[in-house]
């Protein structure tokens, strides 16, 4: 197909337009669109006695050309505009340079140019010349007209295009492979905090010399570094290909906002819909550009080299998606349905006997109405509303501008009515007065309540039924399992059943209705979060299929009583961060992959809407995806690119698509594909799957699954890494960078998640798979492997303010042998954080950092630390506090003190984070290894 | 008599043979993504049942009539059926179907080859009815 770009009059740019299959023409000055191709005639008639910025565009657009492609416009452009021939001639004088870089192609010839060339500002060769001179416009701005900038001292330049060259020799390492025998080697819980193998990628494979060209692993991170170019090659490795995507996670602080491009010029791939990234190439003089994952051409969009903002030629290599690996883009209309949407919020609270007696909906509208101004509402778009439930459905109508509110009950529950058509929902600015007396009031209106049941499933059909036409977010705080109406559910707990094959049949929804409805909601973008809060059994195993399919989260609170400021506290927390929270709304996610690469399995909080398209209605921060990848024919490039795009409505009211692009060398050699796996997303990717094998088979099946690709990577490796092959050995060797993966599944087997244990009520076992399948790796790692300080030693500048805010105490490996009888201890798992305090604590350590006179009169449990006047008491409160705010997430974790000799539940729990020690059943690390070797020595019965 | 069961049954295993490739198309059609997997759920399930009551009529026919060979030939489906139907995991689900597709789509090419193996198995029993009837 001819792309009518080349014959359009100046001023005009054509886009291609997937929906009608047909150009869309822009006239770019404008931003005027029309299908029929623009006649050349009017249009130059009409600008030329203007003289207005489209000419000019032209003008400049020639020049660019003229410099690059003199053989391809010969003297046409030169007659056309003579000061830019000039110009033209000044750029011809260089060596002509052939196509850009092209890392199929002989990589060390291209590479040698390159660097001849480095010093040499020619527009082509963006990398080097960028560095060199580091001016954005130099191509086309004023200082490209003067002779000096050509003269520029070589020997800076040849510097740094020698410091580029080493950059780009870095590719050409071969990856080390340093072997390390488990048996011999402790976990290091250090080891944990390193950075993933390093990606290496072939010399001049990116356009762009900027460090963030290539995705931080916090966004995007694949099991394995360098993928291997053959399925053989993969499963002769017998590790697993993944990726692990957060594509929405929070800002560190100080880290830049996601660049935005905002000039709407979306230059994506004909064929594949890749969108430009600083892995394709330049060709035909920078006329047109290569796809990085199909080899198609496309044509470079006129636009790319217009600054639209000031109207003067702009320069592409600045531009952030050539230089940035996750960029967001402001989208035309044509990525829209329908005009971007405001945020809506629909609260439904639980107002019956045992919730209002807990003291939820006391806590939760006062949480409401405290963080009502952090809920995103820039525009003044955002809308509300709040039904109440018990075994009726209670709607507030709010009208503008009065503080008057009133309620209207619907008792019938088997067809569900909205008894109002105006005024339920309504925008959070124009009804703030009559929402902060309502909110005020509703913990008092329900206090004598004495009706006991939940009508929960029409609740949430009365909530979809009032904002299905926008979409928007459900957020459903329930204290009782819901009893009557649809999706009513049946306490199905049998502590018989806990720890046999049957247990996992309680992990599965019990009720169709929690999936269709999610199905229905996912279809009109309505995505629902759920709080929990029963003491008894509520099953969190069908509820949580509605977050999980409507990509929201579930949040449980076992047993929560606001008369402990505890619960309180954590509960306020993490509730009003969720309200605070920017949410991207309408979202569709999809990954694309270079040829020979398949996405084939998703795991995670969305609906798989066809097969590589996710559906999410709205997604929070920080939830992570897992994706498999198939390696479906053999792979010619020397890298990969693999590129998630996520198209979303900001909560602002803004149509965007935020693209994050992640390249990976490719690799022949097994060595190699050892030495760049990634263990953390290895681990990350096994919890997916471990939950999803509990849920489709049993939970044993689920941990043997786990362990038996444990067992057939260690043997790999054996078998084609180490001198022993396929015989007995006496160590158990696997690669350094992969040395704390044992531990890690050890922590995953141990997790209560799919822990072997009878003892595990399925409530608490559904929420923490909950977790397992949500959370990103920087949370899910302490999860799954906890981190152990010892206080009372702690070395003299923990607790203080260092480099990096508050210095954490070195981590300790998870083993009781770790104790002291006389010490202060913390364990914690992102989650909950215990304080272990031994028997013999001298009383001293009890009055600074308890403020108790002795062991004796402390008392275990949840517990809030006070700061006190001394420097150990503020040091330790500072370690929690760190802890508290170092990581991703609302979650606000639970501060318990453990006593040694105190009730043996808790001490219980507390001691089956140390996932290193034997407990019950489950084996020590020693253990552990040691059956992983006679596995891996072919000997050795069953089971781990 | 014979002859006409076996008639009979050769046209409605006929039906339920173009039935199973109905299937098929449309898992073809969910993979190349012209069809969404919620339209494709709700067609889907509106014809299980409907199948399986068919089948479970069959092997009634055969049960009725005492033509025990074509009854046992019918009764591992028969059985497959009930057991599916009885966990509850009949139904097509439009949350998993991405996943559990593969083994669907081995489900359909099974019955599909086991319906036209029945369909020639009772041709053959249909004929010979016949002859044996028209030689009396």
């Amino acid at each position: 197909m001819s792309a009518p770009a080349d014959q359009l009059p100046p001023g005009w740019a054509a886009e291609w337009d997937a929906t009608h299959q047909r150009y869309l023409f822009i006239e770019t000055a404008s931003g005027h669109t029309q299908w029929d191709p623009p006649a050349a005639g009017p249009v130059g008639l009409e600008n030329a006695p203007t003289g207005s910025p489209p000419p000019v565009h032209h003008g400049k657009r020639r020049q660019y050309a003229a410099g690059q492609t003199q053989a391809y416009y010969s003297g046409d452009a030169a007659a056309a505009d003579p000061t830019y021939a000039a110009q033209g001639a000044g750029l011809q004088a260089q060596p002509q340079q052939g196509q850009l870089f092209t890392p199929g192609l002989a990589v060390e010839n291209q590479f040698a140019a390159q660097q001849q060339q480095g010093g040499q500002p020619s527009a082509g060769a963006g990398q080097p010349s960028y560095y060199a001179q580091g001016e954005p416009e130099y191509i086309n701005g004023p200082a490209f007209n003067q002779q000096p900038q050509y003269g520029q001292p070589q020997a800076p330049v040849d510097a740094l295009a020698g410091q580029f060259g080493q950059m780009g020799m870095g590719g050409q390492k071969q990856f080390q492979l340093y072997t390390t025998n488990l048996l011999t080697s402790p976990p290091e819980p250090r080891d944990l905090q390193r950075p993933p193998p390093e990606i290496r990628l072939p010399p001049n494979s990116c356009i762009s010399p900027s460090p963030t060209a290539n995705a931080d692993p916090s966004y995007f991170r694949s099991t394995i570094n360098a993928i291997p170019t053959t399925s053989s090659l993969l499963s002769k490795s017998k590790l697993p290909l993944a990726l692990i995507i957060t594509p929405y996670r929070s800002l560190n602080d100080g880290e830049e906002a996601v660049p935005l491009v905002s000039d709407a010029v979306i230059a994506r791939c004909r064929r594949c819909r890749t969108y430009i990234n600083p892995y394709v190439q330049f060709i035909d003089g920078g006329n047109r550009w290569r796809c990085c994952m199909c080899n198609m051409t496309n044509e470079v969009p006129q636009l790319f080299d217009w600054d639209q903002i000031r109207n003067q030629p702009g320069d592409r290599w600045a531009r952030a998606e050539l230089n940035q690996s996750c960029i967001e883009f402001v989208a035309p209309t044509e990525y829209m349905v329908r005009p971007p949407q405001p945020a809506v919020y629909v609260f439904l609270i639980d107002v019956s006997h045992t919730a209002v007696q807990s003291g939820m909906v006391a806590t939760a509208t006062r949480t409401i109405l405290e963080n009502l101004d952090r809920i995103p509402d820039e525009e003044g778009r955002t809308k509300v509303a709040i039904i109440c439930y018990d075994v009726s459905l209670y709607f507030f109508s709010l009208p503008q501008g009065t503080t008057d509110s009133s309620m209207l009950v619907v008792s019938d529950i088997d067809d569900v009515f909205l008894p109002k058509p105006t005024d339920l929902l309504v925008n959070i600015t124009e009804s703030r007065a009559s929402l902060e007396a309502l909110l005020g009031r509703i913990g008092d209106m329900f206090q004598e309540n004495s009706i006991i049941g939940s009508a929960m499933g029409p609740a949430l059909q009365a909530g979809f039924k009032l904002m299905a036409p926008i979409g928007g977010k459900i957020i459903v705080l329930s204290s009782t399992l819901p009893s009557v109406g649809a999706g009513a559910l049946k306490n199905r707990e049998d502590p018989k059943i806990l720890g046999t094959a049957k247990e996992s049949g309680l992990l599965q929804a019990a009720s169709p209705f929690y999936k269709t409805f999610a199905i229905e909601c996912s279809r009109t973008q309505v995505s629902v979060d759920m709080f929990l809060f029963s003491a008894s059994y509520q099953d969190v195993a069908t509820l949580a299929c509605l977050p999980h399919y409507t990509s929201g989260q579930t949040y449980y609170y076992p047993a929560f009583n606001a008369g402990r400021t505890e619960d309180a506290m954590k509960f306020a927390h993490e509730f009003g961060e969720l309200l605070a929270t920017p949410i991207m709304l309408e979202a569709v996610m999809r990954v694309r992959a270079s040829r020979g690469l398949r996405m084939a399995s998703f795991h995670g909080n969305f609906f798989v809407r066809s097969t590589d398209l996710l559906a999410m209605p709205a997604v929070p921060q920080d939830q992570s995806y897992a994706i498999e990848v198939q390696i479906e024919e053999a792979i010619t490039t020397p890298f990969v690119v693999f590129q998630t795009a996520v198209l979303h409505t900001t909560c602002y009211g803004e149509r965007r698509i935020r693209v994050i692009t992640l390249a990976l060398p490719t690799t022949t050699n097994l060595s190699e594909v050892f030495a760049s796996a990634d263990q953390v997303a290895i681990i990350t990717f096994f919890a997916n799957k471990a939950v999803e094998r509990s849920l489709t088979h049993k939970l044993e099946d689920s941990r043997d699954y786990v362990f038996q690709k444990l067992v057939e990577l260690l043997v790999s490796y054996k078998t084609s890494m180490t001198s022993s092959g396929a015989g007995a050995s006496a160590q158990l060797a696997i690669s350094d960078n992969l040395k704390m993966l044992p531990v890690l599944v050890l922590g995953l087997l141990k997790n209560v998640g799919i822990r072997q244990s009878a003892q595990i009520p399925p409530d608490i076992r559904a929420y923490s798979q909950a977790l397992l399948t949500s959370l990103p790796s920087q949370l899910l790692i302490p999860y799954i492997y906890p981190t152990f300080y010892s206080l009372h030693n702690m070395p003299p500048e923990a607790g203080t303010i260092g480099e990096d805010g508050v210095v954490l105490p070195p981590s300790l490996p998870l083993t009781s042998e770790r104790f002291e009888r006389h010490g202060l201890f913390l364990i914690e798992d992102g989650q909950t954080i215990f304080l272990y305090v031994g028997r013999d604590a001298v009383p001293q350590l009890i009055q600074d950092v308890f403020d108790l006179p002795s062991y004796d009169v402390l008392r275990g449990g949840k517990t809030t630390l006070r700061p006190l006047e001394n420097p150990f008491s503020q040091r330790v409160n500072a370690v929690v506090q760190k802890i508290r705010e170092m990581r991703r997430g609302v979650y606000y974790p639970h501060l318990y003190i453990v006593k040694d000799d105190g009730e043996p539940p808790l001490r219980l729990w507390a001691l089956s984070m140390l996932i290193q020690d034997r407990a019950d059943v489950l084996p020590s690390y020693q253990q552990f290894i040691s059956s992983l070797k006679d596995k891996v020595n072919g000997a050795g019965g069953t089971g781990y | 008599m014979s002859g006409w069961l076996f008639l009979f049954t050769v046209l409605y295993s006929a039906g339920l043979l173009f039935g199973m490739i109905f299937v098929v198309i449309m898992f073809s059609d969910l993979e190349s993504d012209y069809i969404n997997p919620i339209d494709f759920c709700n067609k889907l399930n509106s014809f299980v049942i409907p199948e399986y009551a068919a089948h479970g009529f069959l092997a009634l026919l055969f049960l009725l009539f005492g033509q025990w060979t074509a009854l046992l030939w019918n009764l591992p489906l028969l059985a497959w059926n009930i057991n599916k139907v009885m966990n509850n995991a009949h139904m097509y689900d439009a949350t998993e179907i991405f996943r559990s597709l593969p083994g669907h789509q081995k489900e359909a090419y099974f019955k599909i080859g086991f319906y036209s193996v029945s369909f020639f198995y009772y041709l053959y029993r249909m004929i010979a009815a016949f002859v044996a009837d028209s030689e009396f």
